[in-house]
């Protein structure tokens, strides 16, 4: 797989995260596709490459919140950079071990992204990461295993295999 | 130190490239609001432009579907509504008829009138019988006249608890006695035989030759043979040709028993049905007589 592959990827990300998630709302959560590119794009490219197009991703998402500007590209980078260096130390392989990583890095993102957002009012951020924050990431997560599976069809022996591109 | 940190940085390009973005996601953050959105116009135009494109795309289709369906949904309560309206509509104008019909009796000859919707009615091109929704348990009998604001419709032939079968002028077995409402001339209607019949045509047999029928006279029952009241209408005359002995008078029947769904069972003279044979050979007696007074015999 290479890197061109993951900027069709990442179009392709953006369209799901803005037109396909909101129409798959479960429970009053949506799953993050950005987080779910970044956090592959880490595992499949390393650490440079998900840093960088953690932080495209995010800007072009901060494009439509002006006030906001940076955020998602810092919380998307941050994901990037920490996902890459957690493959380094686990079974990259291992289906149970992605799954993992997805809901770690959604759970992370979502909490980083929405304590700015909501830094003056933490009891709301509290009820609003307990209430979403879990469910969101593990519908993200969920993702993983249509990943796995569709990778193992197509042999892509960088996710099923574990190994770097 | 800042000498030891470039070597790190220079080192590790990961994350320098990291601290990087880092740094330039704090910068825009950081950015005063007039800043910002210079910055975001920036960005949608470059970035965001030809992916909003694509998405706007995808969300207007999404909308367009669900309005396509929500239309057919509309569409098909509109289509069943109008069915139910033009029902009733019909049904309204029908009802009127049937009082306007029903106004003309006399209060005593209403009291004998049990109305009745028609339940079935065989298929093909002449309509012989039909069931009604009134039977036994509401006093019918076998032999009662059926009538619609039209004319006569036929009489009784079976009844069963909750529903009649009915059978028509145009049933090959009926035959009713007429008068012509203008040249009073008697005789019975019955269906023409042969090609005629399945065309469904109708004529008036036993008419003396040279009798005042003309085309387009009206038809009612006489009241003869105890079936039928007098007076109920039957048809009018489109044909009437002399022969050597009767005439051949073709007439149109007055109701289109095919369009029927509403009657009235005349309940006040229900008897003993007709003697079809019976009454043939009282109107040939009625008729030898006539024509042995005309020739001057005793």
């Amino acid at each position: 797989m290479k890197a061109g592959w993951f900027i069709g990827l990442a179009v392709a990300a953006v369209i799901l995260d803005s037109a396909v998630a909101p129409e798959i709302e479960l429970l009053g959560a949506r799953p993050d596709f950005l987080v779910l590119i970044v956090a592959y794009a880490g595992l499949v490219l390393g650490a440079r490459p998900a840093t960088i197009v953690g932080f495209i991703l995010g800007l072009i998402v901060d494009a439509e919140q002006p006030e906001y500007l940076g955020l998602h590209a810092l919380s998307l980078s941050v994901i990037g950079f920490a996902s890459a260096a957690a493959w380094e130390h686990l079974v990259r392989g291992s289906l149970f071990v992605q799954i993992s990583v997805l809901f770690g890095a959604a759970l992370a993102h979502d909490l980083m992204y929405y304590v700015v957002y909501y830094r003056n009012h933490l009891d709301i951020f509290a009820r609003f990461f307990v209430r979403f924050g879990f469910i969101g990431a593990a519908y993200t997560a969920a993702f993983t295993v249509l990943i796995f599976v569709l990778a193992r069809a197509r042999l892509w022996r960088a996710i099923v295999g574990g190994t770097r591109v | 130190m800042l000498a030891q940190l470039s070597r790190v940085l220079r080192g590790n390009r990961e994350l320098s490239t990291f601290l990087f973005c880092v740094a330039l996601s704090t910068l825009c953050l950081a950015l005063p609001p007039g800043a910002k959105g210079f910055v975001s116009s920036v960005l949608s135009g470059v970035l965001l432009g030809p992916v909003e494109r694509v998405t706007a795309g995808f969300v207007q289709r999404g909308r367009v579907w669900e309005e396509n369906a929500t239309l057919r949904r509309i569409a098909v309560d509109l289509m069943t509504e109008r069915s139910a309206l033009v029902g009733y509509r019909h049904e309204n104008q029908r009802l009127r008829e049937l009082v306007g019909f029903l106004v003309a009796f006399p209060e005593e000859e209403l009291a004998e009138m049990i109305p009745a919707r028609v339940t079935g009615m065989p298929g093909g091109r002449v309509v012989e019988s039909m069931r009604i929704d009134r039977g036994n348990s509401h006093g019918l009998k076998p032999g009662m006249p059926i009538v619609v604001p039209d004319g006569l419709v036929g009489k009784i032939a079976s009844v069963l608890d909750d529903h009649s079968l009915v059978e028509l002028l145009t049933s090959a077995s009926s035959g009713v006695s007429v008068v012509t409402e203008r040249g009073r001339v008697r005789g019975v209607v019955k269906p023409t035989f042969g090609e005629a019949s399945r065309r469904g045509n109708w004529e008036i047999d036993y008419v003396q030759t040279r009798s005042d029928v003309r085309e387009g006279d009206l038809v009612v029952t006489s009241g003869l043979g105890g079936v039928y009241p007098a007076g109920i209408t039957v048809g009018r005359v489109v044909k009437a040709i002399e022969g050597p002995l009767t005439m051949a008078i073709e007439i149109d029947l007055a109701v289109v028993f095919s369009t029927v769904e509403q009657v009235f069972v005349l309940t006040g003279k229900a008897g003993v049905p007709a003697d079809l044979d019976e009454l043939r050979q009282r109107l040939l007696l009625e008729l030898e007589n006539e024509r042995a007074a005309l020739e001057g015999r005793p």
